[in-house]
């Protein structure tokens, strides 16, 4: 099993915990969004995008809606929550919510 | 023999503080500053010192000479513009100098140094000298290339985000075959390390040769990044004999695939620094940089070069990483001082802050940031303080706390990794990692035998020691 990006050395994020994390990205004022792959590979900068990053600042409930969607959608996919910063003008948060069983 | 006395020209000893003491004077925008800390010979006035040090740093020299008439000396001559006392002191003062641009070569350390940290340092006039802090004006600063790569296109090409880098040192630092090297890199980012490092006196010996290193070490790095899907690497230390000898390593180092090489920049020389880092940036090489000497400019208080001007030279220089001590681990470092740094490296804008020892505000002007490491002496108890010190933009490096694991190198970083994560993941919730963090480390263990083993090994383990290299309470201008 492949243990890549944040947070692939703890067990998986429960929903609480995946909402907690949400939460503290809106609150920095970041922007949020889903990516996900059927084939992760390891020098594969570009998964592909769920949708658009919410540019709006969405509520955290929207994001988890988003992410079920993907889920539903995606059902063996690979599913990232990434954090835009356009005042440092690049990505500083990412870290995989779901992996297939 | 004809007496050849000028009337023209006054031969002669001149006070210092006549030309180069001048209180009031209004630094311009592009004037270097410095804030000196002068510690003057018994019966030497202060202003007289701090005139001298302003004399000696740039135009003058100890008598008067005729070719002096021959140039605008006005436009060359430094200025000592400020004198304030440093309470609890005596006789010491911090005096602030400004030297006008024309004085230093465009992009050149070695420059400044030579100007500023030159002959004024063994002056006889004064007991003690020592450089706090310089004010780098925008004019000249934009033209210092700065980092080769930058803290974002760092974390784009590593694709790691949110989160502190971990590192470790190989150990022992001297006498391993190079595949027995290999290995302890494999294991330790095989157990979920980001990089591993070489220690700065690994350079090319006899137990060792650089090549044969560099090629084990690569191997290791690749078959950890294939089993863990993701992206690793290992600090090669470039640092040589000869500038030929280094090129060659680090022209080796990219064409084996490494994405990160390591210099010394002190005991290597800026004019060698800025060439390997102008490398980098040809090259999409990353750069860490070791900072091994830097003690014996910046540990004394009373004598010599803070850190905070060897960091911000370095950023200036060229420099993806650099080593910034760990406040709480085994080498010294003031944790306001530690902290002040870790600003001048990273932000864009620093205001002057007495309480972080910073005398100037510092304008950037968009060069890319350095991430400071933090190495030495840290285990997985301090990773709360350390993730709440450093955050999320910084290196923490555990050598002795990822090799010395009872069950070894691998178990010791997925430790190592799982502290780390579980930190990160507990202050994005809102807890107080300084408060909480024992509970923290505690409730992650639970879910990690590694974590939890390493805990119970390094439970007593402390460096509790004072800072030689204490701040003054000190008013900025």
């Amino acid at each position: 099993m492949t243990r890549a990006e944040t947070f692939s050395y703890l067990p998986p994020l429960t929903d609480g915990e995946l909402r907690a994390q949400i939460i503290n990205l809106t609150a920095r004022g970041l922007i949020p969004g889903i990516e996900y792959t059927e084939n992760p590979t390891i020098r594969d900068s570009y998964w592909k995008l769920w949708k658009l990053p919410f540019v709006d600042r969405p509520s955290p409930e929207a994001v988890l809606v988003e992410i079920d969607q993907c889920v539903a959608h995606n059902p063996t996919a690979e599913i990232k929550l990434v954090g835009y910063d356009n005042i440092r003008q690049g990505q500083v948060v990412a870290f995989v919510v779901r992996r297939p069983e | 023999m004809a007496d050849h006395t000028s009337p023209l020209f006054a031969a002669g000893v001149k006070e210092y503080r006549e030309t180069y003491w001048r209180p009031g004077y209004e630094p311009a925008d592009t004037d270097i500053l410095t804030a000196f800390r002068v510690t003057p010979q018994e019966g030497v006035p202060i202003e007289e010192a701090a005139a001298a040090v302003a004399a000696e740093s740039s135009t003058g020299t100890w008598t008067q000479v005729w070719t002096d008439h021959l140039v605008d000396i006005g436009r060359y001559q430094a200025k000592c513009y400020r004198i304030d006392p440093v309470p609890g002191e005596g006789d010491q003062a911090i005096a602030y100098i400004a030297y006008p641009l024309d004085l230093f070569e465009e992009g050149s350390i070695s420059n400044v140094m030579s100007s500023i940290v030159g002959n004024v340092f063994g002056f006889k006039a004064l007991r003690a000298l020592r450089l706090e802090d310089m004010r780098i004006p925008a004019a000249y600063m934009k033209t210092f290339p700065g980092p080769p790569n930058g803290i974002q296109i760092e974390r784009d090409r590593l694709n790691k985000y949110g989160r502190p880098l971990l590192g470790c040192t190989i150990k022992p630092k001297l006498g391993l075959s190079a595949r027995n090297y290999g290995r302890a890199v494999y294991e330790a980012l095989s157990g979920g390390l980001d990089f591993t490092k070489d220690d700065e006196n690994i350079n090319s010996q006899p137990f060792m040769r650089w090549r044969d290193r560099y090629e084990f070490v690569m191997e290791a790095v690749l078959k950890a990044e294939t089993e863990t899907g993701e992206r690793k690497g290992h600090y090669l230390n470039v640092t040589a004999p000869t500038v030929e000898q280094t090129f060659a390593r680090a022209e080796f180092a990219r064409d084996l695939g490494s994405p990160i090489i390591m210099h010394d920049y002190l005991t290597a020389g800026f004019a060698m620094h800025q060439s390997l880092s102008n490398w980098c940036r040809a090259n999409g090489m990353l750069l860490h940089v070791h900072r091994a000497m830097h003690a014996v400019m910046d540990r004394q208080k009373h004598h010599g070069i803070h850190f905070r001007v060897l960091a911000k030279w370095l950023r200036m220089a060229g420099g993806d990483h650099l080593h910034v001590g760990t406040v709480v681990g085994k080498l010294e470092g003031d944790r306001a001082s530690t902290l002040g740094v870790v600003d001048l490296l990273r932000e864009d804008r620093i205001t002057a802050d007495p309480a972080r020892g910073i005398y100037f505000d510092q304008e950037w002007v968009s060069l890319p940031a350095t991430m400071p490491v933090a190495s030495g002496g840290i285990h997985v108890h301090h990773m709360p303080d350390l993730v709440e010190i450093f955050g999320d933009d910084s290196v923490l490096q555990f050598g002795g706390g990822t090799l010395g694991h009872p069950w070894g190198a691998s178990a010791g970083a997925t430790a190592n990794r799982v502290a780390l994560e579980a930190c990160v993941k507990a202050r994005n919730e809102g807890r107080d990692l300084i408060a909480e963090g024992p509970d923290i480390l505690r409730g992650a263990a639970v879910h990690s035998r590694e974590l939890a083993m390493a805990m119970e090994t390094w439970a007593s383990v402390r460096f509790d020691f004072d800072t030689v290299d204490t701040l003054d309470p000190a008013v900025t201008p």
